[in-house]
């Protein structure tokens, strides 16, 4: 329709997921490999949650670094191969936040811009589930205004000099290192004179302090740098093109499964004890629950097929992220609305209500926060 | 989609036009009628795709008219009137969408165009979410029953599951349309309500929220939590 002055505008490009190869066997494969770790699934808001072992036997599986390419440990699926795969372990509430941000982005990021030593340091460990990456955006000052970014790297004799901090950084005690945007130009300002640089978590000069979220758990980070010393290859991509690296990336970020799904096994247990012939009200409340996951996978499922096209599909993922994080952080007030489920209730549904409850605040938060994710849309919507 | 998706598209849009004021005659003469009719059958041997397609179309412009009724034809099935409003409702929908968009590009009040403020900006992106569900939800609907071969007992799921949420976004959309509209969109003589008002119609018939809620709920509650997920993964 696009291209046809007469045509009627639609608000959303629908493009059909349609992997290669045999969906169903991969999915029966996925299922199998889950059904050997059943003791570790069920976990609520899993992308963040990391367990090393289970991420190794993924690895081990075959079933990380599945687009990369053979020569660094890949496997060379398909990325809506790898789409099945991540749908199976999130619908499963498998651990898999270890090597979640490695494996979905700073892996294809490095195989892109990267510098052949970065290639052939990291990704075959990422393939292997056993290197862990961080992304460090934020910093004190530049939250949603990304582009406030004040962290330097200073060009020496000996290499990259690194000064500045990052905030709010998840998973950098558990990984080995960061993908960091940061100022490499002098005097530049806003979203011009940035660069990415992978910056290992052990380099002198780096520290790195926890800081506890509400729920007591220990996912966030201060890092800081102090004139931590890179060599050159360390850098990512060109010199001053940080931001438009940086930015592509956040399709890949904002329209997987993982907008949606992060509190699915609560889903899952909802159903599991309403039993197969429930009173009305709950019955109707699951059909509206379904009715939305189903819309949401079919969103997602597109973008993901937009994006494997090789289109950009940033207003479609924006949409996703915006709908997903709407449902998967209502979904546990809704079960607590609907459920008679006191606090002194201590089955797997209260338990996976509670977590969660506390959890969901967090999911219009990271990734680009709800208001920000708008602004993208109206922007698509040619409101701004 | 299909080159010849696109030209049925191209016809839908003249024809529905003149329809606007000569009513079902031109798109009987168009042969609209004959759109699932196999082609060995002397129909235009379209599928449902093509039927969702065109009565995206219809929905936006000519929301009066039983359009999908009288191509689909005989007596119309519950789930089958369902995907057919649906399919007008996505139209209807993107079509209010556009109209919002160029009313708050347009209107100035503060001395900057009311799409200007961030409030105006933030209401409409949710707007155009809920139209983008309905629009997939209604292709994804299409292509089950493509796949049923038209059976829509067997694209049962998919039918209810687009329908509930049809309605859940018609609730929400048609109210944010009338809210950035402000009083104008509330005239008989501004066109907004030959929009908001059939499909608001649409919301209650074929099946209301509780319909269509009670239906997808016994279905998934049946399946059980993991057979849910195992359910709408082997659909696709």
């Amino acid at each position: 329709m696009a291209g046809n002055a007469m045509t009627m505008q639609q608000s959303f490009t629908i493009f059909p997921f349609d992997p290669p190869g045999d969906v169903a066997k991969l999915r029966a494969e996925v299922r199998a490999f889950l059904a050997q770790h059943e003791a570790k699934l069920g976990v609520p808001n899993c992308w963040v949650v990391g367990d090393p072992e289970f991420s190794r036997a993924l690895g081990a599986a075959g079933f990380l670094g599945m687009i990369l390419p053979k020569e660094v440990g890949g496997h060379e699926r398909h990325p809506l191969e790898r789409y099945v795969v991540i749908e199976e372990l999130l619908a499963a509430g498998a651990p898999v936040g270890a090597h979640w941000i490695a494996d979905r982005q700073t892996a294809p990021l490095i195989l892109r811009y990267g510098s052949e030593e970065a290639k052939q340091r990291y990704l075959p460990g990422i393939c292997r589930g056993e290197i862990y990456t961080c992304i460090g955006l934020s910093e004190p000052g530049a939250g949603s205004d990304l582009a406030a970014v004040r962290t330097s790297a200073r060009q020496t004799a000996e290499g990259w000099r690194i000064s500045g901090q990052k905030i709010w950084t998840s998973g950098a005690h558990l990984s080995h290192v960061m993908l960091a945007l940061v100022r490499s130009e002098e005097g530049s300002e806003r979203n011009a004179g940035l660069s990415q640089f992978l910056i290992p978590m052990d380099a002198p000069g780096l520290t790195i302090k926890p800081i506890i979220d509400m729920a007591g758990e220990h996912h966030f980070n201060e890092v800081f740098f102090d004139d931590v010393l890179l060599p050159e290859w360390a850098m990512v991509g060109t010199r001053g093109q940080g931001w438009v690296q940086a930015t592509a990336e956040l399709a890949l970020e904002r329209s997987g499964p993982e907008r949606y799904l992060s509190s699915h096994v609560l889903m899952t247990a909802l159903i599991d004890a309403a039993g197969p012939n429930p009173e009305p009200q709950i019955k109707a409340r699951i059909g509206e629950l379904t009715a939305e996951l189903w819309t949401l996978r079919q969103m997602s499922l597109s973008t993901a097929a937009k994006l494997a096209a090789g289109e950009d599909p940033m207003v479609e993922a924006s949409m996703v992220k915006d709908l997903g994080n709407s449902f998967e952080q209502a979904l546990p007030q809704r079960v607590q609305a609907l459920v008679d489920c006191p606090s002194t209730r201590d089955d797997d549904l209260a338990r996976l209500m509670r977590a969660l409850l506390i959890a969901a605040p967090s999911f219009s938060l990271r990734g680009g926060t709800r208001e920000i994710i708008r602004g993208i849309i109206a922007r698509g919507l040619g409101l701004r | 989609m299909s080159e010849q998706r696109a030209l049925l598209c191209d016809t839908a849009e003249a024809v529905f036009a003149e329809a606007v004021v000569e009513g079902m005659a031109p798109i009987e003469a168009a042969g609209f009628d004959q759109l699932l009719v196999p082609e060995a059958e002397g129909g235009f041997g379209g599928d449902w795709g093509d039927l969702f397609a065109v009565l995206r179309i219809a929905g936006a412009k000519v929301p009066h008219l039983a359009v999908g009724e009288r191509i689909v034809g005989g007596e119309i099935s519950r789930p089958i009137g369902a995907f057919i409003l649906v399919a007008q409702a996505a139209g209807a929908m993107d079509a209010a969408l556009a109209m919002s968009i160029d009313y708050v590009n347009t209107r100035q009040q503060f001395g900057k165009a009311l799409g200007k403020f961030q409030a105006v900006q933030q209401v409409l992106a949710i707007f155009a979410v809920e139209a983008a569900a309905v629009n997939v939800a209604g292709a994804a609907a299409a292509a089950a029953l493509d796949k049923a071969g038209g059976d829509a007992e067997q694209a049962l799921f998919e039918i209810a599951a687009a329908k509930l949420r049809t309605n859940k976004a018609i609730g929400q959309a048609t109210s944010i349309a009338h809210q950035v509209h402000g009083a104008i969109g509330f005239t008989r003589e501004y066109d907004l309500h030959k929009l908001t008002g059939p499909l608001l119609d649409w919301r209650s018939d074929h099946g209301n929220d509780a319909y269509w809620a009670d239906l997808l709920g016994a279905m998934a509650a049946d399946l059980g939590g993991v057979g849910l997920w195992h359910e709408v993964t082997r659909r696709g």
